[in-house]
């Protein structure tokens, strides 16, 4: 039950980060640029609720953004998926509980997905390369997602661990009983 | 512990500031704040002036320089006469193109009432910062169809590239995936126009005929060659022309006349005949 809520005030997380990629970030940019907070929410399942659900979800929520304003459909559910399965990989290597570590994957995470869903789209839409535009744009897009993880790192960390409790205590229980 | 929460909290309220600022800051234009620009030169102005004058005559150069002075008067002139000329011979240019193209237009025009438009509102823009589309709210129920022509009050907008019941997504021009073929508009000269990264106000033209006569401020409309867009809708204006070594690489920027940062209602044409 308790996992079942945990799912939907996921997916609640969700929808709240589309409306506002969706319109406030339309003009509250940093040179025009919006931030990604779908990676960020995305590595946060992952980190905390194990990779099954981060690229569940991810899948999930990677081919909504592709249905609803994608131009090609698969890559974003497909890069989010793989987000999803590498947060549980950083739990098992790095700490959690440090503000600078978190900024770390982050920026990992958001420079493997823009890159792979660019590049995607160029072959696949036949598009022009602008390498120097593109390289701009994402540095600022991944400063934008620093900002955003320095600021709600708090709560990033109450709700993870309040997430990771749910799901991951039974697994250890069961050993025992 | 509560020292460093505290801390933590001061962190957090000092970041979002930061973001506050940067965000201010990166999306002010320039020509909004030349009075700051004003004030620095006025600042500046006859401390320059005076040390350039305080220079000269050190030197004992005055002479000389009025020798040079004169010369670049008189090259000045000369050099103001020929762009008159230029622009003379431009405008009579204009005026013959006008002559051919001022039936056209009025039969654009005429085109333009033809077209069975329908309204709609932008009900939702792109997540992304490297894509450029949005959804408008009519669908299949109301008629609409894969590559219909969207089209704002101002200019084009894009072409609908699929449907669902009540909605439809549209490719705007400024998208990087998206070619349109246009045409300026007082020369004819075709011209490939596709949308960059670098900026939603701003277009590429590629492929322009090396003795096309292009010129900042030339209208660019579409050409109606490829079957998806109508001939003769407006696109934007020649913003900047880059010339390259080898003339057939220059290309120019072409400011849309859709101001796609507050592109509300759309108008979709169903027929294009």
């Amino acid at each position: 039950m308790k996992k079942v809520i945990t799912i939907i005030c996921l997916l609640i997380a969700f929808f709240i980060i589309y409306f506002l990629q969706a319109n406030f970030f339309t003009w509250f940019t940093i040179a025009g640029v919006k931030p990604n907070l779908f990676i960020v929410l995305v590595l946060f399942m992952g980190l905390f609720a194990g990779k099954k659900i981060g690229a569940v979800l991810g899948l999930i929520f990677g081919f909504y953004l592709d249905l609803v304003i994608g131009r090609t459909i698969g890559i974003s559910g497909i890069m989010l998926g793989i987000i999803g399965l590498l947060g549980e990989y950083f739990d098992k290597n790095f700490s959690k509980d440090s503000r600078f570590t978190i900024m770390l994957m982050v920026m990992g995470s958001t420079i493997l997905y823009e890159f792979a869903t660019y590049m995607f789209n160029v072959f696949r839409l036949d598009m022009t390369l602008e390498i120097y535009s593109f390289i701009k744009i994402l540095m600022i897009e991944v400063v934008y997602n620093l900002i955003v993880v320095i600021i709600i790192y708090p709560l990033f960390q109450k709700a993870g661990y309040a997430i990771e409790n749910t799901f991951k205590t039974k697994n250890v229980l069961t050993r025992y009983f | 512990m509560n020292k460093s929460k505290k801390k933590g909290i001061v962190g957090i309220i000092l970041t979002i500031i930061i973001l506050i600022l940067l965000v201010i800051v990166t999306n002010t234009d320039i020509a909004k704040v030349s009075y700051v620009e004003n004030i620095v030169s006025t600042l500046v102005m006859p401390v320059q002036n005076g040390l350039t004058y305080l220079k000269n005559k050190i030197e004992g150069n005055n002479s000389f320089f009025e020798n040079v002075d004169a010369l670049k008067a008189e090259n000045d002139e000369l050099k103001k006469k020929n762009s008159e000329l230029e622009q003379t011979l431009r405008e009579y240019e204009i005026v013959k193109s006008e002559n051919d193209t001022l039936k056209e237009y009025v039969n654009l025009k005429d085109k333009y009432k033809q077209y069975k438009t329908i309204p709609a509102y932008v009900i939702n823009k792109d997540v992304g910062n490297y894509s450029n589309t949005v959804v408008i709210n009519v669908g299949e129920k109301d008629g609409i169809k894969e590559n219909m022509t969207v089209i704002a009050q101002e200019g084009l907008v894009g072409h609908v590239i699929s449907t669902t019941e009540s909605t439809a997504k549209v490719q705007t021009i400024v998208d990087t995936a998206t070619a349109v073929t246009g045409t300026i508009s007082t020369t004819k000269d075709a011209i490939i126009i596709q949308g960059t990264l670098e900026s939603d106000k701003i277009l590429n033209a590629t492929y322009i005929p090396t003795d096309a006569s292009i010129l900042q401020g030339d209208s660019v409309e579409t050409s109606g060659i490829g079957g998806i867009y109508p001939k003769g809708i407006h696109i934007g204006t020649i913003k900047e022309i880059i010339n390259t070594n080898n003339i057939i690489d220059r290309y120019a920027t072409v400011e849309t006349a859709v101001d796609f940062s507050k592109l509300a209602t759309v108008l979709v044409i169903l027929n294009t005949n």
